[in-house]
């Protein structure tokens, strides 16, 4: 009788893990699916009055990216940490107060499968700062609590500046048109 | 007969309900600056559930159909796309841009800081206009570049924003000190101080003598090549070669002149230089 | 037989102690001493147990036994004695410690005896070596070491004005807008580099500028690249730069890849890093009597004085040379550190080795002094 209650508690107890195991995995997934669903493509043929060094459009393509990939998720969870880092000055503040209005009115947004077309415009003499114009797509997704309450494929254009902050380039200004 | 027409009565007063009760509808706004106060028209009856989703915004709000929704300046200040949503048994979007107002600051860059004298293209800056709620404004504007120093102009031009960014290069000037960079729009100005410093010293000459306490060494007051004084601290390295080897000694410019003291007993060759410009030499003899 | 393990952990715990207390005393060893001869001999009857005496109590700063071995009629006093070996003035001999020495003789008849030493110091700048030579006389059955009166700079009083120039860096406040911090970085630069293989590695040096008219702190970094672009090692150059540099100024530099060849590489990525720093054009210090000579073990070695100006001590000297061919390049940068303070208006010694195989082909040097103050930390 005990041996038969241990094995049955065994079993429970194996599956339990497995289950969880399967959930660590899974949102793994996730997590690197969410990555990888924001696609940058960037053109710098066009930037001036100073040519962009190729380890400067490296970087900019790295933390464009970044910075999109935190957005997404600052505004799908709600946290406004996940803004450290890629943005500063006014495009911080505004996405700061996005995120705090987000956690009053518990609305959430998401943007879903983007795909950003980056053309560098201008670049300054001395590399200080550069303008991006980006054609981004995605799916915009907004939640009322668990509700969706919105959901559209859209297409918008950004007008980016961005600057060379320590170790990376961070977004000071973020400022959608509707043409450029 | 008598059932068909019930039928059709039951079907056209279904119809009239839900016409009724499915009719909410939403209409954008167009041409929205920002900070302006908006009324968004709705129609239908009873009651709904509003959301505006923007720059800076995420609202929900409940409100009547029929009546007009008011959205504050406050609400609407950044510029960007909203979305607004006005939900019932469904939801309709209605999506509208809000552009940026007239101007209010200039943001301006100006390289760099501190620049030789002399140098083509050495200045540069860059002048974004902003309208009081930080928004960049791309509508073209005629932003003046004015350098000046000590109450005359060196340089100025006008040129118009692409893309909402105005640019510049020019030359630095002849003479070393403080030069003005104005960036105006309209009566907006932004002013920056670039420091123009002398250029590395030019025919750097030395003179020296022998004393019972060593060779004092010092160079005529160090000039680049247009004239204007090294600024003090600038180091110039006097060596002296002699019998017991060579000896030398990092000192730093004031009010122009280098001086030093290096023991080297017999005689002796002194040369000087700073950074890599050299100077003269000259040969002093033994103590007598 | 509950107990047993109990009784047992005990009574050898005991019997360590015993051990511990009455047997260590009578091996007479001591532990952790990694180099050189640590044994204390009751009775130095011969000069190389003499030498090994002073130099174990001095490591382990048993001053009194150590000034025990030392000539009584040398002229020395015991608290000169102890203040040559460890340092004053904040210097970096005040922060070292004996780590360990190995004992040579050189010459030796029945009452007189010359020992080299070879010594070995830790410090916070690293390693230091050191070799001295020692005189040793017989007194009675002992040997003694003779001990050569130590000159400490004697400066008279008086008031030094500072007159040089100070840069002070005031940084904007958290609410200057965009663009109003229009402070640049100094612009320095890069003006020569020469990578070479050593014995101990890849090493790349060259000298730097900076062209600016603020001070600059600057550090310079190398990668090694391979053929396919992928890098293979990046260092930095630490200490072997002078990195606060004054306007127009010229530093050395050396970067050392320990363990690796160059005959891998195909690129060298040079990055130089420079931020506005306050600093002061005080003190300044003269470099004299410069020279390249063969010292007693036979190597190259440049040595000079360096002769302090001004009226502030400068606690660390460090010196920093390049070495150039007859063409006028840097084939070697070598650097060390002079273990005692450099006080106002003295000199001290300083001695930097060159590799033997390129001493033929200098044919000529520029010193550099780094220094450190701590009224300037």
């Amino acid at each position: 009788m005990t041996r038969q209650v241990l094995k049955k508690g065994i079993k429970r107890g194996i599956h339990f893990l497995a289950a969880v195991c399967f959930l660590f995995i899974a949102t793994a997934f996730s997590s690197y699916a969410a990555d990888g669903t924001v696609q940058v493509q960037l053109d710098v043929k066009k930037a001036g009055p100073r040519a962009v060094e190729s380890l400067t459009e490296r970087g900019v393509l790295r933390d464009y990216q970044f910075a999109w990939t935190n957005m997404a998720r600052a505004f799908e969870f709600s946290s406004p940490d996940l803004l450290e880092g890629a943005f500063s000055g006014d495009a911080k503040q505004e996405l700061r107060q996005t995120v705090s209005s987000q956690q009053r009115s518990h609305i959430t947004r998401r943007y879903v499968d983007q795909s950003h077309q980056v053309e560098a415009v201008f670049y300054a003499p001395e590399g200080d700062v550069m303008e991006l114009h980006d054609t981004a797509q995605y799916q915009l997704q907004i939640l009322d609590g668990d509700k969706t309450v919105h959901d559209e494929h859209v297409v918008v254009h950004y007008i980016v500046l961005m600057t060379p902050a320590a170790d990376r380039w961070v977004i000071r200004e973020l400022q959608a048109v509707p043409q450029f | 007969m008598a059932r068909l027409l019930q039928f059709f009565s039951i079907l056209s007063l279904g119809a009239l309900f839900c016409g009724v009760c499915g009719a909410q509808d939403l209409h954008a706004p167009s041409n929205v600056t920002a900070g302006e106060d908006v009324a968004l028209p709705t129609s239908g009856s009873g009651k709904a559930t509003f959301y505006l989703a923007g720059p800076g915004i995420s609202q929900k709000n409940d409100v009547t159909l029929g009546e007009e929704i008011r959205l504050s300046g406050q609400d609407l200040r950044y510029a960007g796309d909203y979305t607004a949503i006005l939900c019932s048994d469904t939801c309709h979007t209605a999506t509208f841009y809000v552009t940026a107002a007239k101007p209010a600051s200039v943001i301006f860059l100006v390289h760099p800081s501190r620049v030789p004298v002399g140098q083509n293209d050495a200045v540069s800056g860059v002048a974004f206009p902003f309208d009081q709620y930080r928004n960049l404004i791309t509508v073209p504007e005629n932003v003046n570049f004015q350098l000046s120093a000590k109450d005359a102009s060196l340089w100025s031009r006008s040129i118009r924003t692409q893309n909402g960014v105005a640019w510049f290069r020019a030359n630095s000037g002849k003479s070393a000190g403080p030069v003005q960079a104005v960036a105006s729009l309209d009566d907006l100005s932004a002013k920056r101080a670039v420091q123009q410093v002398a250029s590395d010293p030019c025919n750097l000459r030395i003179t020296g003598q022998r004393t019972p306490n060593g060779i004092l060494v010092q160079t005529e007051p160090v000039h680049d090549c247009a004239g204007n004084v090294v600024p003090d601290g600038t180091i110039v390295t006097f060596t002296a070669t002699g019998p017991n080897g060579k000896g030398t000694v990092d000192a730093p410019v004031k009010q122009g002149i280098a001086r030093a003291k290096i023991e080297s007993p017999g005689t002796s060759v002194i040369s000087v230089a700073s950074g890599v410009v050299m100077g003269n030499e000259i040969r002093l003899g033994a103590q007598p | 037989m509950k107990y047993a393990i109990a009784i047992i952990l005990v009574a050898v715990t005991a019997g360590l102690m015993v051990v511990g207390l009455f047997v260590t005393a009578q091996a007479g060893g001591t532990i952790g001493i990694a180099k050189g001869s640590a044994l204390h001999t009751a009775k130095a009857s011969t000069p190389d147990q003499a030498l090994n005496n002073l130099l174990a109590d001095v490591q382990r700063r048993n001053w009194d036994r150590a000034f025990a071995n030392v000539v009584s009629t040398g002229g020395i006093t015991e608290p000169a004695f102890i203040q040559d070996w460890i340092g004053s003035n904040g210097s970096v001999r005040s922060f070292s410690s004996l780590e360990g020495f190995e004992v040579r003789p050189l010459h030796e008849t029945n009452d007189e005896a010359q020992m080299r030493v070879h010594l070995h110091f830790s410090s916070p700048v690293g390693p230091i070596e050191d070799v001295r030579d020692f005189h040793l006389v017989r007194e009675g059955d002992l040997w003694k070491a003779v001990w050569p009166k130590v000159e400490i700079p004697s400066v008279p009083a008086q008031v030094i004005p500072v007159t040089y120039l100070r840069w002070d860096l005031v940084t904007g406040s958290a609410g200057d807008e965009w663009g109003a911090k229009n402070v640049d970085s100094p612009h320095v630069r890069i003006i020569s580099m020469n990578a070479v293989d050593s014995a101990q590695g890849s090493v790349v040096m060259g000298e730097v500028t900076n062209e600016d008219t603020v001070p600059a702190f600057v550090t310079v970094n190398a990668t090694l690249v391979d053929g396919a672009g992928n890098a293979i090692d990046e260092e930095s150059s630490f200490d072997k730069i002078a990195h606060v540099l004054l306007p127009k100024q010229v530093t050395p530099y050396r970067i050392d890849f320990p363990n690796l060849s160059l005959k891998n590489v195909k690129n060298v990525h040079m990055d130089v890093k420079a931020t506005l720093v306050p600093a002061s054009a005080d003190p300044v210090i003269g470099v004299m009597n410069q020279k390249i000579e063969t010292d007693s073990q036979g190597k190259s070695v440049l040595h000079g004085d360096l002769l302090n100006q001004s009226g502030e001590t400068v606690n660390i000297p460090h010196v920093i040379v390049s070495f150039y061919d007859n063409s006028g390049k840097v084939v070697w940068v070598s650097d060390g550190y002079v273990d005692r303070a450099l006080l106002p208006q003295s000199t001290e010694a300083f001695a930097v080795e060159i590799p033997k195989s390129l001493a033929p082909s200098i044919h000529n040097f520029h010193v550099v002094v780094n220094q450190y103050s701590l009224n300037n930390s």
